[in-house]
């Protein structure tokens, strides 16, 4: 299946590949088909890109990379819905996004995919977790003095 | 705005198919059950409306915003989270 993209030009999605969300997302309640693809110039990226509108992607990486210690603690309400028996079936990516400041990533709302149905959701984990937690800052770094 | 008046245990249904029902009322503090199609999301206002806006926030990001990434990840880990996978670009 060929899509055109905003970002990344015409691209060729095989349909085995493509992840369905049931519920969209939270703002992007209407892209409910996204294929998930890697950056070529950086192995830790992903892009899920709508396959329904070119211009709407979202850069994801898989959080434990950037937050060793991660561990999301996800209400089995949240995962009822991807029909998951347990989170060993599921590969789960957290969303980039962009301050002023330099980049960041919601460790609140994680996006879960159940890699065999193919299907995906963002749920909301418990605990004191950030939507927008730094990992990239423009901050001039301190140089220690000789 | 539709207010009702409900009581522990009772129960108000949305459409034909969301069902919410008052578990407990202690103080201030309401405990809702609702029952929902799975298509349809059930959150917390504050904080839906919270990843909605950093949702929309995010998918205005561009591969040259993305850049400086890979120097600040650690080695593959073995977890239950892998690197995304798919066709590269």
């Amino acid at each position: 299946m060929r899509i055109t993209t905003n970002r990344f030009g015409r691209i060729d999605v095989d349909p085995a590949d493509i992840l369905h969300f049931p519920s969209g997302l939270p703002g992007l309640e209407g892209c409910r088909d996204w294929a998930l693809l890697a950056d070529s110039d950086n192995d830790a990226l992903g892009w899920l890109q709508s396959t329904t509108r070119g211009d709407v992607a979202l850069a994801v990486v898989s959080p434990r990379r950037f937050v060793p210690d991660y561990q999301v603690r996800i209400p089995r309400s949240e995962l009822t819905p991807l029909a998951l028996a347990d989170m060993r079936q599921a590969q789960v990516v957290v969303v980039v996004g962009k301050t002023d400041t330099g980049l960041t990533l919601n460790l609140k709302a994680p996006i879960v995919i159940n890699l065999e149905a193919r299907t995906g959701r963002q749920v909301v984990a418990s605990g004191e977790l950030s939507m927008q937690y730094e990992i990239v800052t423009q901050r001039p770094s301190l140089k220690k003095s000789a | 705005m539709l207010v009702l008046s409900r009581q522990r245990d009772e129960s108000i249904m949305i459409g034909d198919n969301i069902v919410v029902t008052i578990v407990d009322i202690r103080g201030d503090k309401v405990r809702l059950g609702i029952n929902a199609p799975t298509e349809i999301p059930v959150h917390r206002q504050e904080v839906y409306e919270a990843i909605q806006r950093e949702n929309l926030r995010a998918s205005r990001l561009e591969p040259g915003d993305t850049q400086d990434i890979g120097k600040f990840a650690g080695r593959s880990s073995n977890g239950p989270t892998r690197p995304p996978e798919g066709p590269r670009k």
